[in-house]
């Protein structure tokens, strides 16, 4: 109802006559006006109406208006309809003051002066009219905080959604720090429920070596309002430990104060780990470099040294049994000369790989060792059905090519034949192609125990010699060119016979005469 | 006509490793004169027949492959073996004959100047 609504008013009078000189007198009002003849009729109007105020004849013949009124106001809806007596008779003051004192009441005295009619009726239309404007306020306004409790409980859901969906560990405290809330990842990583870790329940998840400092943290934060952040690690449902980011901030009422504190822990254990791993790296290649330069700085004295004991070993002055000294001390030399060797060059110094032979590397390698085959007795076998370059270190392949080989002679002290073949071809289920290089001995063979620990560093089958190291360098170097290395080993009704098997990945299509190989005039 | 021995320049920057490989290709049968730098070296080549060069890696001032480098510019023919202490070796190390380790010892390393010695044209003194 708005402020220009008609209001119903009911006049109720047994004589037809008096209700139309009501009706004249109230109708410039512009309220509806019903006439009712009777208590009953009135009754039915105020049962289908809502009326606001009644007029009531007090001498009706069946029931006078106050009989009426009180049959009216028993009916809980219409407890305080406000109701005008007409009367002749005069009231004495204190069944007015009854009558006021129930409420909603007044008198008219007859004979009705209609000023006075206008002026009591309009009063409670009045009423009446802003009563029902409250009562519809009312509804809007219950309409609009069931609205706006649908939107928060919609926003309380998005925020759940959002809470839980969230890759971190998040919780709710009150403004004394105690949690009341933790999202669904929190339940997850822990292993916990609401009772386990509700209040300060969540102590138990945090390392005992963190733990206090962490409260202490937390506990300056609540006092002062201040964010707080930390690192530490906490118990998973696995019983493992990992690290977390945590960090907590308060929010704010309208008036400043802190009515939560709303706090995440963010898993970090990877990033610590990859920080880890590049301190590893860095340590690597800080250790590779010291390693270039220790191999500069031993390699230099070793060969002034070596030269010295080489030059004794056959001096005049010298008497058989220092000659012998001089020997065996050269003979330990080549020893450190063939450990630096093989360790110290291990580690890649900064340089662009290049076009190379494999091709020439292995005839180079093959050079270097033809000593050997002569005083052994070694017949060489080669089959070089590839001229491919492949892109590479030079001093890499060689390294590699010299273990292989130097490990084929060594099985064969005796004599028998090397064979070496160079092929270019593809790895099984591999796409690009690359070059295969198999050396082949007919030594003793490897005994199937060894073969597992063949590629172990300071594994050797060799009694004296050999630092064990071979094998597993050049496997490292082959892995860093995605190749592989492989050996087979077979007994034959003639002899055994083992070859070995490297397999790098790509090569280069670059004019063979572009190749930077080693160059040796052998 | 006896053949002489052929003439070889030592260059390394170190004393002892110097007179010590000196003496290692004198007992091979070389003759041997040595200089401690590559400055020194280019001022003895200048002034001297020789037939070979064996020449450290590193060095302060130039390096044994800068060193090469302007041997073959003046003397394209005149062979030139590098022997360094770091087990790599460096990208241009094709200017030389010849790039040997110092790890390898004194046997490979008289092996190797043999070799190319036998297979040099440059003109003997």
């Amino acid at each position: 109802m708005n402020a220009h609504d008609k209001v119903n008013i009911l006049m109720v009078d047994d004589q037809p006559a008096k209700l139309l000189s009501y009706e004249a007198i109230l109708g410039e009002l512009g309220e509806n006006l019903i006439k009712a003849l009777s208590g009953r009729e009135a009754l039915e109007v105020l049962l289908k109406t809502d009326v606001a105020v009644v007029l009531m004849d007090v001498s009706m013949p069946e029931m006078d208006g106050f009989e009426i009124a009180e049959i009216i106001r028993q009916h809980p809806r219409f407890q305080k309809t406000a109701i005008i007596f007409i009367s002749a008779v005069h009231l004495t003051e204190l069944d007015r003051l009854k009558g006021y004192q129930r409420g909603a009441v007044d008198y008219i005295s007859v004979p009705v002066v209609p000023e006075v009619l206008r002026a009591k009726v309009t009063l409670f239309a009045e009423l009446h009219r802003k009563r029902r404007q409250l009562e519809a306020l009312n509804r809007d306004l219950e309409a609009r905080v069931l609205e706006r409790t649908e939107k928060l409980q919609e926003s309380e859901t998005q925020f759940r959604t959002l809470a839980n969906s969230i890759p971190q560990l998040a919780w709710i405290a009150n403004s004394g720090g105690d949690a009341f809330w933790f999202n669904q990842r929190w339940y997850d990583y822990t292993g916990t429920t609401l009772e386990d870790v509700g209040g300060a329940g969540w102590h138990k998840l945090h390392h005992p070596d963190h733990l206090a400092r962490v409260i202490k943290g937390l506990e300056h934060s609540w006092q002062t309002g201040e964010p707080w952040e930390d690192t530490f690690p906490l118990r998973g449902h696995d019983g493992e430990y990992r690290w977390f980011l945590s960090r907590t901030v308060p929010l704010f009422d309208s008036h400043g104060n802190i009515t939560r504190w709303f706090g995440t822990c963010t898993d970090i254990s990877r990033q610590m780990a990859a920080e880890e791993a590049l301190r590893k790296n860095e340590r690597l290649a800080a250790m590779g470099r010291v390693a270039g330069i220790i191999a500069h700085e031993i390699n230099n004295p070793l060969e002034a040294i070596t030269n010295a004991f080489y030059l004794l070993e056959s001096h005049p002055s010298l008497d058989k049994d220092a000659r012998s000294l001089a020997r065996m001390a050269s003979e330990e030399l080549a020893r450190i000369s063939h450990i630096t060797r093989q360790s110290l060059s291990f580690y890649r110094e900064s340089q662009q790989a290049v076009p190379v032979s494999v091709a020439t590397v292995l005839d180079d390698v093959l050079e270097l060792q033809a000593r050997h085959f002569r005083i052994s007795g070694v017949e060489l076998d080669k089959a070089y059905k590839s001229n491919q370059l492949i892109l590479a270190y030079p001093a890499e392949l060689k390294q590699v090519f010299l273990n292989l080989v130097g490990n084929a002679l060594q099985a064969m002290p005796a004599g028998g034949r090397l064979r070496v073949t160079v092929r270019e071809t593809a790895e099984r289920g591999r796409v690009p192609r690359g070059i295969r290089v198999s050396v082949c001995d007919t030594g003793s063979g490897i005994r199937p125990e060894d073969a597992k620990r063949l590629f172990e560093p300071f594994f050797t089958t060799k009694s004296t010699k050999g630092t064990g190291l071979g094998l597993w360098i050049s496997k490292g170097i082959v892995q860093k060119y995605d190749g592989t290395i492989k050996f087979r080993s077979l007994k034959l009704s003639t002899g055994s016979s083992t070859c070995f098997s490297v397999f790098i990945p790509g090569t280069v299509s670059a004019h063979p005469s572009d190749a930077s190989a080693l160059t040796g005039v052998m | 006509m006896t053949e002489s021995a052929a003439v070889i320049l030592c260059v390394d920057d170190e004393p002892n490793s110097l007179v010590l490989r000196k003496l290692v290709l004198q007992k091979a049968g070389y003759e041997v004169i040595t200089a401690s730098s590559a400055t020194q070296a280019l001022d003895l080549l200048a002034r001297q027949q020789v037939d070979l060069v064996l020449s450290d890696q590193l060095m302060p001032g130039q390096t044994g492959t800068q060193l090469a480098r302007q041997i073959k510019n003046s003397w394209p023919a005149l062979p030139v073996i590098l022997i360094s202490g770091v087990n790599e070796i460096p990208p241009d190390a094709s200017v030389a004959d010849v790039f040997m380790s110092k790890v390898e010892g004194p046997v490979a390393m008289c092996d190797k100047v043999r070799a190319v010695l036998a297979a040099s044209n440059f003109p003997r003194h």
